[in-house]
């Protein structure tokens, strides 16, 4: 399935603004199998658009997370809140300034 | 998947979709133990969600009676735990963090605190829920972790990484913040998303903002208006990042997250930490020209147009903006000045 590329936005900075990044990358085939079967199942039930919460159960100043990844239709993407998102995807991420 | 992994899960599951616990919990793949955490961790999940959905009916049924909530205590209860670095709330309960020598524990406990004294004695509120809701919060959440949150029922706060932010704890506006969630959650009940949104995180730093001056009892001209100043770390200081946001000048170079300062600015989905600095300039234009301190008068109007109507999950920053325009002439029928103030604050942003 190739790379996985992921990017944390939001939280009380705004990541995903003019200059706080945070970005990283994942070959699937690193993935525990656990982890790839939560990750295909965010994709085939969330495709392109953020996870719809109720509203008393959003986090305010919570992160959430742009999953990219490519298919033989094209490139895929969800947003998806942190506590959704295999711990070892966001461990491969790094805040930056840019 | 190793246990460790499915521990992870187990510990971060609270809104992870139940079909997707359902189906690690019938995966043949995984081990017998390993699907038991998973079916374990959709029961408390279960649970979980109807406690949470159950309290938010509860909040709109008191609200839509108008029925005062009972009073638990007159004086808050503050809690601190530990997450010591994990990602499990809310972390082991510190027995007295107002002696912890942990300074990042005992700041958390001391600011909340001079949070809820602010709340109760500038605008005779009790307490998140106004019944005297205990307030918690947990510190040393994550490793590195860049930020600070409120889940819903408690505080979280990371310690930064040390290098673009430091101790979330050290911004007395940030934890004002993060309350201040709290209680647009017990009373307009915003969203977080589009113009809602927007408004939502103004109140936050606006009260935010409002307690950082108290604190330093702060005339508005001796105010700098900043938010996060005191969370900048030496690689955003060295690149002249002083803030996330400055109210007073919102699209400011020394701010990390710069925000657009006028409605025309404003695109649906933007993220409300950007959006909110339409709201949150007018409530500086407006505060400076009042004068005197902020919370006195421009603080009040705010608070009450927050908290003396029925909640409004969609509001418009426009209703925000005649709500307080309104609330001015009735609050202060003599006082020609401030209707004036407030109308060219908010014409100011295009509202």
């Amino acid at each position: 399935m190739g790379l996985i590329k992921i990017e944390k936005i939001g939280g009380l900075g705004g990541f995903g603004g003019p200059h706080l990044k945070s970005y990283g990358e994942r070959d699937v085939a690193e993935l525990l199998l656990a982890d790839r079967t939560a990750l295909n199942l965010l994709f085939s039930r969330r495709k392109g658009k953020l996870l719809k919460l109720p509203n008393n159960m959003q986090i305010r100043d919570g992160f959430n997370y742009r999953i990219s990844r490519e298919t033989e239709a094209g490139i895929e993407t969800i947003v998806v809140p942190e506590s959704m998102v295999p711990a070892a995807l966001i461990a491969c991420i790094k805040d930056s300034i840019e | 998947m190793s246990l460790q992994t499915a521990h992870n899960h187990l510990c971060q599951c609270s809104i992870v979709p139940r079909d997707v616990l359902k189906r690690f919990s019938e995966d043949i793949k995984l081990t017998e133990k390993e699907r038991k955490c998973f079916s374990d961790t959709a029961l408390i999940d279960g649970e979980l969600r109807k406690l949470r959905a159950q309290a938010g009916k509860l909040t709109n049924i008191i609200n839509t009676l108008s029925l005062a909530p009972v009073v638990i205590a007159g004086t808050p209860a503050i809690t601190v735990a530990n997450c010591n670095h994990s990602q499990t709330l809310p972390g082991t309960p510190i027995s007295t963090p107002g002696s912890s020598t942990d300074l990042t524990i005992k700041r958390a406990y001391d600011e909340t605190k001079a949070v809820a004294q602010f709340y109760k004695n500038v605008f005779g509120r009790n307490s998140i829920d106004n019944a005297g809701m205990t307030l918690g919060s947990s510190v040393h959440y994550g490793t590195n972790y860049n930020n600070a949150f409120w889940n819903g029922m408690r505080m979280a706060y990371g310690d930064g990484d040390g290098n673009i932010f430091i101790d979330f704890t050290q911004s007395t506006d940030v934890i004002c913040h993060e309350l201040t969630h709290g209680v647009t959650q017990h009373t307009l009940q915003l969203a977080y998303s589009n113009e809602a949104g927007g408004l939502n995180e103004s109140l936050s730093d606006v009260f935010g903002s409002m307690f950082r001056q108290w604190r330093l009892d702060q005339m508005v001209n001796q105010a700098d208006w900043l938010i996060g100043h005191d969370i900048m770390g030496p690689g955003a200081t060295a690149r002249h990042f002083t803030c996330l946001r400055d109210m007073a000048n919102p699209g400011a170079v020394h701010c990390l997250a710069p925000q657009p300062s006028h409605f025309s600015e404003y695109k649906p989905g933007m993220d409300p930490h950007y959006s909110s600095g339409i709201a949150n300039f007018a409530f500086y234009k407006i505060a400076m020209a009042i004068g005197g301190k902020s919370w006195e008068k421009a603080g009040q109007i705010w608070y009450k147009a927050m908290v003396d109507f029925k909640p409004s999950p969609n509001m418009k920053m426009k209703s925000f903006a005649n709500r307080t325009r309104k609330l001015t002439a009735s609050m202060y029928p003599a006082n020609a000045a401030l209707r004036t103030a407030v109308d060219a604050g908010w014409l100011a942003v295009g509202l």
